[in-house]
């Protein structure tokens, strides 16, 4: 335990130093302010300017959606590039024979920086969230943006191995989180089309007002999530 | 300290190690000698528990490796071929993260820094080091707690004769302090010069293992080559074994007419070729 706290702790310090990875930190921050003060004055700015009911309002669930899946998304950004960096210094084999170990490692570098993503936003989400979600949205909405986050760490320090490739990974990356528009945007069952994606269920959850849905994104997050950290540990191996 | 037995190790359908056996005692330096894609490095990741899937056994400081805990580490140290530095720190600022892994109260950096020669540049990043100085800093990062195994892969690797040397004294000097060393070369001089076995390994397999001087001895005597000057400069050689036979260097140390005089023994890298029939490089 004591190693992985001081590897959590390094990699904090290791943030401090780095303007582009203590700037993304403050994203959710900065986003929260803009969904729940910014959306709503645009908002009613469209109402007047196009002369409807509503324009942003049907998609609020979809703006909650991204908040939650923001702040993890960022936090394991910031770890996989940690990683690259130290895999680009060879120091992420070291450390498995270390006494942090291999699993330390992983947890010092994914779980707990997901973790505190989770708490963060499962705190600000009813401060920042624009919709009256339930409880159980309260909790298990963060969880599907923070298992949506590890695979988007996973599938960069997997598929990429200096930090410049891992810039260009991320952006593809990302697109796995767009499967939340899906239920919104595209009709009928060809929608279904891309249900492998997490993402697809989240939308259709806050889309449907269905929360049953989002234990489906939860399963399949884990499905993805099995394969990538097997291959990963495989890499740093 | 280590014991191999039956070990065999696979990265895919073709053995890459097989059936290998040995075992280091405590406060031995042992040598894997071989050429590049030998199982060297695969064989020593096994010994430091990286590659957990091998057959057969292979017992570290009491530990199967395939089976070991995060503790394990606490007694060994490894220095790569390889810089495993953070480049944006500097030496100290590494040194210190390094040594709080470990539950063990670690050597003083500052010492470790004076014996390396790097006290003045402790405050430098490591990106700005040159190889020299990452290879002692890397070095002197195996030892911070104070371990009673070293695997030291290739240590001496790209460096000029100066840092070659000072490492070799710290290899030594560790060895006198009661560590046993693993060290994977394909350097023969510092095998011959440091290990007290070694074993050659080629295709994954242990081909010879012995001290390096029963490894020349076992491949016959040296030669004594002598020259002498008689209308011009001469020279001849015989076997060490059968010196006092040789009537002309016997009669040419009786008439003081000997020009130079010199043994020869093979070399680590002789006796490899001549078992192995291929070179270290």
């Amino acid at each position: 335990m004591k190693a992985i706290r001081l590897s959590f702790i390094h990699m904090l310090l290791f943030v401090r130093r780095d303007m582009m990875l203590l700037a993304a930190c403050l994203t959710p921050f900065l986003a929260g302010i803009f969904f729940r003060f910014a959306v709503p004055f645009l908002e009613k700015i469209l109402i007047n300017w196009i002369g409807t009911r509503e324009v942003l309002a049907p998609y609020y669930g979809l703006i909650d959606l991204f908040y939650c899946v923001l702040t993890p998304v960022m936090f394991c950004f910031i770890a996989a590039m940690i990683i690259l960096e130290e895999h680009d210094d060879h120091i992420e084999s070291y450390l498995c024979i270390t006494t942090l170990g291999r699993n330390g490692y992983l947890i010092s570098r994914i779980v707990i920086p997901a973790a505190a993503a989770y708490i963060i936003t499962t705190i600000l989400l009813p401060v920042f969230s624009l919709t009256n979600l339930s409880i159980t949205e309260f909790i298990l909405l963060p969880a599907t943006g923070t298992l949506q986050a590890i695979i988007t760490a996973l599938l960069i320090v997997t598929l990429s191995t200096n930090k410049l490739e891992g810039m260009a990974v991320t952006k593809i990356s990302t697109i796995t989180i767009l499967g939340a528009l899906i239920p919104y945007f595209i009709p009928g069952k060809i929608q279904y089309a891309l249900s492998f994606l997490p993402s697809f269920w989240s939308g259709k959850a806050m889309q449907s007002q269905k929360p049953a849905y989002l234990p489906i994104s939860i399963l399949l997050a884990l499905i993805w999530i099995y394969p990538l950290l097997k291959k990963f540990s495989k890499k740093i191996s | 300290m280590i014991t191999v037995q039956n070990l065999s190790f696979s990265y895919s359908k073709n053995p890459f190690i097989s059936n290998m056996n040995f075992s280091v005692g405590k406060g031995e330096i042992f040598g894997f000698l071989g050429p590049s894609g030998a199982g060297k490095s695969t064989l020593q990741k096994i010994l430091i528990g990286m590659l957990p899937t091998y057959e057969g056994s292979a017992v570290v400081n009491g530990t199967e490796c395939r089976g070991r805990a995060n503790r394990f580490y606490e007694d060994i140290g490894v220095d790569f071929e390889f810089s495993t530095m953070y480049e944006k720190l500097t030496a100290r600022e590494n040194l210190q993260f390094f040594s709080s892994l470990y539950d063990k109260r670690p050597r003083p950096a500052e010492e470790l820094l004076h014996m390396v020669g790097l006290e003045n540049d402790a405050d430098k990043r490591v990106g700005d080091y040159s190889k020299g100085m990452k290879a002692r800093l890397n070095f002197i990062k195996a030892l911070l707690h104070d371990p009673t195994l070293l695997c030291l892969d290739e240590p001496t690797s790209g460096l000029d004769p100066t840092n070659s040397r000072i490492m070799k004294d710290m290899i030594l000097a560790e060895k006198a302090r009661g560590k046993t060393i693993l060290l994977t070369t394909h350097n023969m001089q510092d095998a011959t010069e440091l290990c007290d076995r070694v074993a050659f390994i080629v295709n994954g397999k242990i081909c010879a293992l012995d001290s390096p001087h029963n490894l020349i001895m076992s491949r016959g005597a040296a030669k004594v080559s002598y020259s002498w000057l008689d209308h011009g400069e001469h020279t001849a050689s015989c076997a060490l074994d059968s010196l006092s036979r040789d009537e002309k260097l016997k009669s040419l140390i009786a008439e003081n007419k000997l020009q130079s005089i010199h043994s020869s023994e093979p070399t680590l890298n002789d006796i490899f070729m001549d078992i192995t029939g291929r070179t270290l490089l």
